[in-house]
C-alpha cells in the first residue's frame, strides 16, 4: 500500500514536472517582474514609503556590501573604509551637495598665480577627540608622516612624483605655518588637482600620532563629528556622537557600520528593523520589498564607470577596428536595463558626466551590421576566442555573462572567467611579458572627481601593470602629453580644451568597452533622515536624523 | 545426431532468456521502480534530442522578458537574462547525466577492479586497497569531491574526476565482499582444482556472481553523482556559469529567490526528481535481484 502511494504520488509529480509546471508555479507570476524598468522621480525616490514609523532607539545601523578594510584615513583606498574614517576624520576641504569645493577644516585658500603657492587659512577653535588643538603643525605633522617612505602609506602618492624610470620627487618643495592658523603649501610644479587631493585627505591628531605611530587605525583620533568606539575588521565598526564638536552635531547618538555581503540578509535587516540603511541596495531587491511600508528607497547618480579593459597586446585587439566593433556590438541600454533595472546611464564618454570637464562623445550605438562590417574589414570575419576576468559576485558574473552573450553576436567567442577578487588582482598585476589578460570587467571611480584622477592610472603609458591599472596596455603618447599639460595649467579654457581632447581620443581608441554609469541605490527605514550615499557611493551619515 | 545438437542449443540459447523473462516480471511489480525507470528513459531522450525540438536557443537572451514567471510563452519562465529556464534545464539534462554517469563509470571500473582482485587474492594486496579505501571513506563525499577539485582546478572535468574518485571506494568493498562470498562457492573451487587459470576462474565464474549488486549499486550511485556535481556546480565548483548545468542554475537562481522563485524551484524540482528516480530504480532492481525476496 506504501509503496503504491510512493508510486503514484511520484509519477503524478514527475508528469507535471516534465509537461510544463505551469499550474503548480502560477504564483510566481504575481511576483516576476516581467524585466520591467523602474520609474525614478526627479528626487530620485524608487520607492517612497507610505507609513511614517518611529524608531526605538538613537542609534543608527548601516548594513553595507563591502567591508571596510581599516581606520588609517591615510593607509586606505577602498571606499567604504573612506566612509567610515570620514565620520570620525576630517578633511581640509570637502563638497557640497551641489558637488562645489567648500572648506571643512579651512575656513578659506587661496593659490598663486603661478599655481605653485596654496595658502590655507584654518579654522579656528577646532578640538581633537584627545583634547589637541588643531593648528597648521597638525596639519604639517600628518604630510611629514604620509611623505615618509618608511611609513608606507598609501596616501603618499599624493605627495610624490614619479617619473618614467621610477625615480621620486617630493611635491611639496616648502611647507609653512606662518602663524597657528595659516599654512602656506608650495609645489614644485603646477598640479591642478592638488585640491582635489586635499577632499581625500583627512587629519590625525598629533598627539595620538606620536603616541601609537602606525597603530593609528586602531586608535583613530579626528575632529570629526563621531568618535571611534570599537572596530572589528570583517564584521562592524561602531562610533558614538562627539559632544564637542566644532560644527552642527550629529544628531543621533552613535552610528554602526555592519559588513552584511549577501543582498538578501541587508533587505532582510531592512525589514526588521535590525538595520536602518542599506547600501546597495540592488535593483532586483525592489520586489522583496513590496510588502513593507516603511521603507524609502532612493537612486542617484554616481560617478562609478563601469567598463571592460581590452589588453591592446593581443594581436586581435591590437587593431582599432576590432575594439570599435566590439564597442558597436554591445547594446549599453540592455545593459543598464539587466544590471541596474533601467538605474544608470549607457556610458557617453571614458569618465562619468558627473565629472569636472567631462564632453559627451559620439556614442557607439548598437549596431550589428557596422560591427560584422568592422570586424570583417579587420580580417576576423570569422571571429576569435578570447576570456573575461572579473570578481565572483553576483552582479559581477551577471555583467560578465552579458558582454559575453553580446559579443558572440559578432563571432567572438567570450570565456567567463570569475575569480575571487584577490585572485584577479594577482593575476593583473603581473610584468608586463607574463600577462595573461584580456579583458577585464571592472568598475572606478574617483572620489575627488577631478578629470585627471579618474583617468591617469587607467589609460596613461606609465600606469601599466604592475604599477597601476592600466590594463588595455593602452599607450597613446598625444594622450600622455595632453593629460600632463593641464596637470601644469589653470586656464579653465586650456583645461576643458586638453581635456576634451584626451576624452576623444580615448573614446576614438577604444582601449575599453564602454558600458554604463549606474546609480547608486539605497533602501533606509522611514524614520531615517538626511542619510544619503555619495556619487562614489561613500556614506553621508554627518547629519542623519532619526525620528523618536 | 543432429536433433541432440540442436536440443542442446535450445536449452542454452533459452536459459538467459528465461532468466530475463523472470526479472522483468519481477521488476514490473515494482510500480515505484517502473515509473522511475521510465522518468529516466524519459531524461535520456531529452538529453539526446533536447536541440531538436526546443524552440528557443539555449542561449537566447530576450532582454525585455527578464526574470519573467512561468507563461504560455515559457512554461518555466525565464531567467535574469531573459532566458527559457525550460529550454536550459532540458539541454542542461545532458550535461548534468552524462558528467554523471561518465564519472561513475570511470568510479565503477576502477573499484570493481580493485575490489575482485582485493577480494579474490587476499594478502597485502587486499589490504593495501582496503586501507586506502578506508582513508577515503573517512571524508564525506562532498568534502571529498571539493578538495579534489580545489587542487584541480574547477571545471567539468575536474568534476567527473572528482566524482569518480569519491565512487571508487564504495564499489571496491562492495566488490570484494562479493567476490569473497563467490570464491567459497563450491563451484569455484571445482573450476580452480581442474586447472583453470585465476583470469578464467574471475572473468568467467565469480564475476559473474557480483554483477547483482553491481548493477544496484551503479544506479544509485548515479543518483549520488547527479547531486554531487550539482552541488559542485552550485558552490561554483563545476561548469562554466554560463552552461545550462542544473547546479549553476539553480546558484544564479538563489539570488532572485523572492522576486522569481521559478528559476530555483523548476531545477531544483528536476535534480530532486532525477536523483529520487535513480535511487527507487536501484530499490527496485535490488528487490527484484536479491533472490532471499520473493
Amino acid at each position: 500500500m506504501k509503496r503504491k502511494l510512493v508510486a503514484s504520488l511520484l509519477a503524478a509529480a514527475m508528469t507535471v514536472g516534465m509537461l510544463s509546471g505551469s499550474t503548480m508555479l502560477t504564483f510566481a507570476d504575481e511576483a516576476a517582474t516581467e524585466g520591467d524598468v523602474q520609474t525614478v522621480s526627479a528626487d530620485g525616490a524608487v520607492v517612497t514609503a507610505t507609513e511614517q514609523t518611529k524608531a526605538t532607539d538613537n542609534d543608527l545601523v548601516i548594513a553595507l556590501e563591502g567591508s571596510v578594510s581599516g581606520l588609517d584615513p591615510q593607509n586606505i583606498s577602498d571606499t567604504n573604509a573612506i566612509s567610515a574614517c570620514m565620520g570620525m576624520y576630517e578633511t581640509l576641504l570637502g563638497w557640497d551637495d551641489d558637488g562645489n569645493m567648500v572648506g571643512v577644516l579651512a575656513e578659506s585658500w587661496d593659490v598663486s598665480d603661478d599655481n605653485l603657492t596654496y595658502t590655507f587659512h584654518l579654522r579656528q577653535g577646532v578640538k581633537f577627540h584627545d583634547g589637541t588643538d588643531f593648528n597648521a603643525d597638525a596639519v604639517i605633522a600628518n604630510i611629514d608622516r604620509v611623505s615618509d617612505p618608511d611609513n608606507k602609506l598609501n596616501r603618499r602618492r599624493l605627495f610624490i612624483i614619479t617619473d618614467e624610470n621610477g625615480n621620486e620627487t617630493k611635491r611639496i618643495t616648502n611647507i609653512e605655518a606662518k602663524d597657528d592658523y595659516t599654512l602656506v603649501i608650495t609645489l614644485n610644479q603646477p598640479y591642478n588637482v592638488f585640491l582635489n587631493k586635499l577632499t581625500q585627505f583627512m587629519i590625525i591628531s598629533p598627539t595620538a600620532l606620536k603616541e601609537y605611530g602606525n597603530d593609528i587605525m586602531n586608535h583613530p583620533c579626528g575632529t570629526g563629528p563621531f568618535i571611534f568606539k570599537e572596530f572589528e575588521e570583517g564584521d562592524h565598526t561602531t562610533m558614538v556622537r562627539n559632544d564637542d564638536y566644532w560644527g552642527e552635531k550629529p544628531s543621533v547618538d552613535s552610528v554602526t557600520i555592519q559588513e552584511v555581503p549577501e543582498a538578501g540578509s541587508r533587505t532582510a535587516m531592512l525589514q526588521t528593523g535590525e538595520a536602518d540603511f542599506v547600501y546597495p541596495f540592488t535593483s532586483d531587491q525592489i520586489n522583496a520589498i513590496s510588502g513593507s511600508t516603511d521603507i524609502n528607497v532612493t537612486a542617484s547618480p554616481s560617478n562609478i564607470m563601469r567598463y571592460v579593459t581590452l589588453n591592446m597586446n593581443l594581436k586581435e585587439l591590437s587593431d582599432k577596428r576590432v575594439r570599435q566593433a566590439m564597442n558597436y556590438a554591445i547594446d549599453k541600454d540592455a545593459y543598464i536595463k539587466l544590471m541596474y533595472n533601467g538605474m544608470g546611464l549607457p556610458a557617453t564618454s571614458c569618465v562619468p558626466s558627473i565629472i569636472s570637464y567631462y564632453e559627451e562623445q559620439t556614442p557607439y550605438t548598437y549596431d550589428l551590421d557596422k560591427a560584422k562590417e568592422l570586424m570583417e574589414e579587420a580580417g576576423y570575419g570569422d571571429g576569435f576566442d578570447l576570456t573575461i576576468w572579473g570578481d565572483n559576485t553576483t552582479q559581477e558574473i551577471k555583467g560578465m555573462t552579458f558582454v559575453a552573450q553580446q559579443l558572440s553576436q559578432i563571432g567572438i567567442n567570450v570565456e567567463v572567467v570569475p575569480m575571487e577578487p584577490a585572485t584577479v588582482s594577482d593575476s593583473i598585476y603581473v610584468d608586463e611579458a607574463d600577462a595573461k589578460i584580456n579583458m577585464w570587467y571592472v568598475n572606478w571611480s574617483a572620489s575627488d572627481r577631478s578629470f585627471d584622477s579618474s583617468v591617469r592610472a587607467l589609460l596613461t603609458s606609465d600606469m601599466v601593470p604592475p604599477t597601476s591599472a592600466n590594463t588595455a596596455y593602452y599607450r597613446n603618447s598625444d594622450f600622455d602629453k595632453t593629460l600632463n599639460d593641464a596637470l601644469a595649467s589653470n586656464d579653465e579654457e586650456t583645461l576643458k580644451a586638453d581635456y576634451a581632447k584626451c576624452q576623444e581620443m580615448a573614446w576614438e581608441d577604444c582601449p575599453w568597452l564602454f558600458l554604463g554609469n549606474d546609480e547608486v541605490i539605497y533602501a533606509s527605514k522611514s524614520y531615517l533622515s538626511n542619510c544619503k550615499v555619495n556619487p562614489d557611493g561613500s556614506l553621508n551619515f554627518e547629519h542623519a536624523v532619526i525620528a523618536q | 545426431m543432429s536433433t541432440v545438437t540442436q536440443t542442446a542449443d535450445e536449452v542454452i540459447l533459452s536459459k538467459p532468456e528465461g532468466r530475463f523473462k523472470q526479472f522483468w516480471k519481477k521488476f514490473l511489480k515494482r510500480k515505484a521502480a517502473v515509473v522511475s525507470l521510465i522518468f529516466i528513459l524519459l531524461m535520456i531522450g531529452v538529453a539526446v534530442f533536447a536541440p531538436i525540438f526546443l524552440k528557443y536557443q539555449v542561449q537566447a537572451a530576450d532582454y525585455n522578458n527578464m526574470l519573467a514567471g512561468p507563461s504560455m510563452k515559457h512554461f518555466w519562465g525565464t531567467d535574469e537574462f531573459g532566458r527559457d529556464v525550460f529550454t536550459r534545464l532540458m539541454v542542461g539534462t545532458r550535461l548534468s547525466l552524462f558528467s554523471a554517469l561518465i564519472s561513475v563509470v570511470i568510479g565503477t571500473v576502477i573499484g570493481v577492479i580493485l575490489g575482485v582482485l582485493a577480494g579474490y587474492y587476499g594478502g597485502i594486496f587486499d589490504s593495501i586497497v582496503m586501507r586506502c579505501c578506508d582513508i577515503l571513506f573517512a571524508f564525506p563525499d562532498i568534502l571529498l569531491a571539493i578538495a579534489i577539485v580545489a587542487i584541480l582546478g574547477p571545471g567539468i572535468i575536474n568534476v567527473i574526476i572528482a566524482v569518480a574518485v569519491f565512487t571508487v571506494p564504495s564499489f571496491a568493498r562492495i566488490m570484494r565482499s562479493a567476490t569473497l562470498e563467490a570464491k567459497e562457492e563450491p563451484y569455484v573451487e571445482v573450476a580452480r582444482s581442474i586447472g583453470c587459470s585465476p583470469r578464467r576462474v574471475l572473468w568467467k565464474h565469480v564475476f559473474p556472481e557480483t554483477v547483482q549488486s553491481l548493477i544496484v549499486n551503479f544506479t544509485m550511485r548515479i543518483g549520488t553523482a547527479i547531486l554531487a556535481s550539482s552541488s559542485l556546480s552550485f558552490l561554483g565548483f563545476g561548469a562554466n556559469v554560463t552552461e545550462p548545468d542544473w547546479g549553476a542554475m539553480l546558484s544564479q537562481g538563489r539570488n532572485y529567490l523572492n522576486s522569481a522563485p521559478h528559476m530555483v524551484i523548476c531545477p531544483g524540482l528536476l535534480i530532486f526528481l532525477t536523483v529520487l528516480a535513480f535511487n527507487l530504480l536501484g530499490d527496485g532492481l535490488r528487490d527484484t535481484l536479491d533472490p532471499k525476496i520473493k
